[in-house]
């Protein structure tokens, strides 16, 4: 049942249908490509791989220059090696687990799975931070996080273990152990990287931290931190923002588009399908300072600019720097075109899992192909289209980073800022060289109070708790 | 509606889901698809619907070619296995479906509806999603939906293979009478041969993608073609044994060891080949006798009526009917009367029939 639509459509205007998606297809293809890889290929005069990493210093450390400002963390072939290490480690002890025989030897190994990682990247990180200070700020730590992640993990392992060990001597502990083990990952992902920094955030937001009064005893000045926020005279502008990059993108892109994507390729050959939804998936599996600077060599000014190298050709002699032209146009399409991939997946895996004979029937109870979009297919994808809507609201509400490396808010002053982003710069980033944390964290807290009020409101309206199916077998 | 399948084919790459179909349906008949999986009953269903594209071949719909039409301008209603219903509208909704595409007028579609319901039985669940019913009950609104915009044609594919055995019973004669009523030109794709047998005024037997035979139900069962006909047509089926046809005197003989059969001379004289043959016989014609062809019991199942008894003889085995009554065991000596105006010979490289072709 979750083959494709492989019934051949029979009429001219059905053949219509699959020309028109192979060509959008196509299209689709053919912008990704030139929008996002040739001007590594030197496609722009002359200019390639070399002259967009120049300056790019690639060795075997654990950081990799990119250009005047900008430094990603990649971690070094030593850590991979580690990492490895304890992943083998981590199965070896998994095994064991298994056998539920344990020795000292698995303990060590344990410890050693769980420690070494951690070590290695202590000194990495330094070394990434110390090159990061020399030239501004330290972007793009994603591999790194993935070695701290799982150094996380295996120290979970251990205490799981322990927990494990202590229970079969205490039986009593043991019968209601496991209710508490199968919560336990998540109420501890939650309290350390939600809980705990949320309340952090709060108690930061009533003082007046900052860089320039560091050092000296900090002081609770209550809401003089929310009174100012409100009071800013860009405030207005900022919260005008933030709503229409949010909803913008939403209902272009992370929704519309997606859906669009989905219906387009549910109706194209399985094959065509694949290659097209792979394409789209590009910008969000390219690293986000490498995406940006694709895109600003897409807007650049002659001679560098793609989008002006084809307005030359056509003629068009009007060839600005097209970022500071029409700034949200691109601040909306960068996130867009990553956003969009989420959608995708999801309403693909929905469309598909949708029964064939149903579609077979209601195209013979005289349903055109758009018809049977409306009566049948949207509708059966309700669910899947309330919990991509959800999600993304809350996950564009709190991005800022491709607006960071794309236009930091410009051009000017507040053109494209968004709510996220003022809280980053208030706190860690200013042109003045202060730092003002509690005045940060106050964006930020209101923020995430923002974003905990819809997540309840949308559980509300939308029923989530009807998304979770009755169990089929009574509970005795 | 008169229905013409000519060469009708269709293939993905290497696969072959129906292999020169060609038959035509009468306006007003009941014909049902017979045959085992995957023989590509659905397919030619699919394609007569026009949801797949044949690869080659006509289909005409009362002497016009329907190819290109889409599904919507066919005016066929369609019921499937799994029932197919809309799973977000009610039963009201399910059924005036193809009218609200039609854009019949609001007032006219109640009606309609309502009348359908009525006939169908389902009058008081029209307000129901169909989670909220059962297989049965589904299976009627399937059915009220494919009725309702009064088809030229109705096309069912295995729609009471989900059933339990009873309901299937009363709704196979409940299909039946409903389209004797309306008269409306049917195809009724089923692997159940009593299905195809009690329902179709003709059945197409179908093999790999190709029709064996087209005809009557009693025609398939009194003679069939060929081997696999033979073996597939008839509850318990038909047995087979490897035999040796030769004339005695002025009588044809069927032989093999531990047997020795006088036949017609009718069917001898065609069966008679200087090779051996395949001698098939039907369980209802072998009856236990006092005299006769002497064999072992092997095993015996009870089936009510009858007890289905397995009885070797020499090597071979034949199913035979038996009356309960008679109490076998298994390893009872038992003796053997044949009907012999009933035996079929078949030629065992071609696998056709010596008789009826
Ligand atoms: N979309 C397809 N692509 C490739 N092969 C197919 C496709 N659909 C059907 N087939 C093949 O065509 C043959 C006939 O399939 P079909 O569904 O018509 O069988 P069927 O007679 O309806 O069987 P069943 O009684 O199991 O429903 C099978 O061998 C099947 O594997
Ligand atoms: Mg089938």
């Amino acid at each position: 049942m979750s083959s494709p639509q492989q019934s051949d459509p029979v009429t001219p205007s059905g053949q219509k249908a699959v020309l028109v998606g192979h060509g959008l297809a196509l299209v689709g293809a053919v912008m990704a490509l030139v929008g996002f890889y040739l001007p590594w290929l030197g496609f722009v005069g002359g200019r390639g791989l070399v002259a967009t990493l120049s300056g790019a210093r690639i060795g075997a450390g654990p950081v990799i220059r990119l250009g005047e400002n900008v430094v990603v963390f990649r971690g070094s072939p030593t850590s991979y090696l580690v990492v490895v290490a304890a992943v083998i480690a981590l199965l070896v002890v998994g095994l064991a687990f298994r056998r539920r025989r344990l020795t000292g030897w698995d303990g060590l190994t344990l410890i050693t799975a769980g420690l070494l990682p951690l070590l290695v990247l202590w000194g990495q990180f330094g070394a990434a931070q110390r090159e990061a200070g020399k030239v501004g700020i330290l972007i793009q730590t994603q591999y790194g996080l993935v070695l701290v992640y799982l150094a996380l993990l295996a120290v979970f392992a251990a205490g799981i273990l322990h927990v494990r060990n202590y229970s079969r001597q205490n039986p009593s502990f043991r019968n209601t152990l496991g209710a508490y083990a199968f919560m336990s990952p998540a109420t501890f992902l939650v309290l350390v990287f939600f809980l705990i920094p949320v309340v952090l955030l709060a108690v930061l937001s009533l003082t007046d931290l900052s860089s320039a009064n560091f050092g000296e005893p900090w002081n609770f000045i209550g809401l003089e931190n929310y009174r100012r926020m409100f009071s800013d005279r860009f405030f207005p502008k900022i919260l005008g923002n933030t709503i229409f990059y949010v909803v913008t993108t939403l209902v272009f892109f992370n929704v519309g588009l997606a859906l669009v994507l989905a219906l387009l390729t549910a109706h194209i050959n399985r094959r065509a399908s694949f290659f097209f939804r792979l394409i789209w998936l590009l910008p969000r599996i390219t690293p986000s300072v490498v995406y940006i600077v694709m895109w600003k060599r897409f807007t650049q000014v002659p001679p560098y600019g793609i989008i002006n190298q084809f307005a030359g050709w056509l003629g068009i002699d009007y060839q600005p720097y097209w970022l500071n032209e029409a700034p949200w146009v691109f601040v909306i399409l960068v996130n867009g075109f990553v956003g969009a991939s989420f959608g995708m997946i999801i309403f693909t895996s929905a469309i598909e899992a949708i029964p064939k004979d149903l579609i077979t029937a209601a195209k013979v109870d005289g349903a055109s192909t758009l018809q049977v979009i409306r009566d049948i297919t949207l509708p059966m994808l309700r669910w899947p289209l309330l919990f991509v809507t959800t999600y993304q609201t809350l996950s564009l509400l709190v991005s800022f980073e491709y607006i960071l490396l794309l236009t930091q808010g410009g051009p000017g002053l507040y053109t494209t800022e968004v709510w996220a982003l003022t809280a980053y710069k208030r706190a860690l980033f200013t042109y003045f060289g202060s730092n003002q944390w509690a005045y940060g964290a106050a964006w930020g807290f209101v923020l995430v109070a923002i974003g905990i009020v819809l997540s309840i409101i949308y559980l509300r309206v939308f029923q989530f708790d009807q998304l979770v199916q009755e169990p089929k077998i009574d509970v005795l | 509606m008169r229905v013409e399948l000519e060469n009708l084919t269709k293939r993905w790459g290497d696969a072959i889901g129906a292999d020169g179909v060609n038959l035509e349906v009468d306006h007003g008949e009941f014909v049902a698809f017979l045959g085992p999986s995957g023989c590509g009953k659905t397919t030619t269903l699919l394609m007569i619907a026009g949801i797949y594209k044949p690869t080659a071949g006509v289909i005409r719909f009362d002497g016009q070619v329907v190819n290109k039409l889409a599904p919507k301008d066919r005016n066929i209603g369609m019921v499937f296995q799994s029932y197919a219903l809309y799973p977000h509208m009610n039963v009201f909704q399910n059924i005036s479906y193809p009218l609200k595409l039609k854009k019949v007028p609001q007032e006219e579609m109640r009606k309609r509806v309502e009348r359908v319901a009525e006939m169908m039985g389902i009058g008081h669940l029209l307000d129901r999603k169909p989670a909220q019913l059962s297989g049965g009950q589904q299976q009627r609104v399937a059915l009220g939906r494919a009725l309702v915009k009064e088809p030229q044609l109705l096309l069912f594919d295995e729609p009471l293979s989900n059933l339990d055995a009873r309901l299937r019973l009363s709704m196979r004669s409940e299909i039946k009478r409903l389209q004797l009523d309306l008269g409306i030109t049917s195809i009724y794709v089923t692997h159940d041969q009593v299905e195809a047998m009690t329902m179709a005024d003709r059945i197409a037997v179908m093999k790999d993608g190709k029709v064996q035979a087209y005809d009557r139900p009693e025609e398939l069962y009194d003679r069939p073609r060929t081997l696999f006909i033979a073996g597939f047509i008839g509850n318990p089926p038909m047995n087979f044994v490897d035999v040796e046809v030769v004339q005695v005197d002025n009588t044809f003989h069927a032989r093999r060891q531990g047997l020795d059969l006088p036949l017609p001379a009718d069917r001898g004289e065609k069966a008679a080949q200087d090779r051996p043959v395949i001698m098939g016989i039907r369980p209802e014609d072998v009856s236990i006798a006092d005299e006769g062809i002497a064999g072992e019991v092997y095993v015996v199942e009870p089936l009510g009526r009858d007890d289905l008894v397995d009885v070797q003889i020499n090597g071979a085995h034949l199913r035979v009917l038996a009356d309960p009554a008679l109490n076998l065991r298994i390893g009872d000596q038992v003796k053997l009367k044949i009907n012999t105006d009933k035996v079929q010979f078949f030629d065992p490289q071609t696998e056709l029939s010596l008789l009826w072709n």
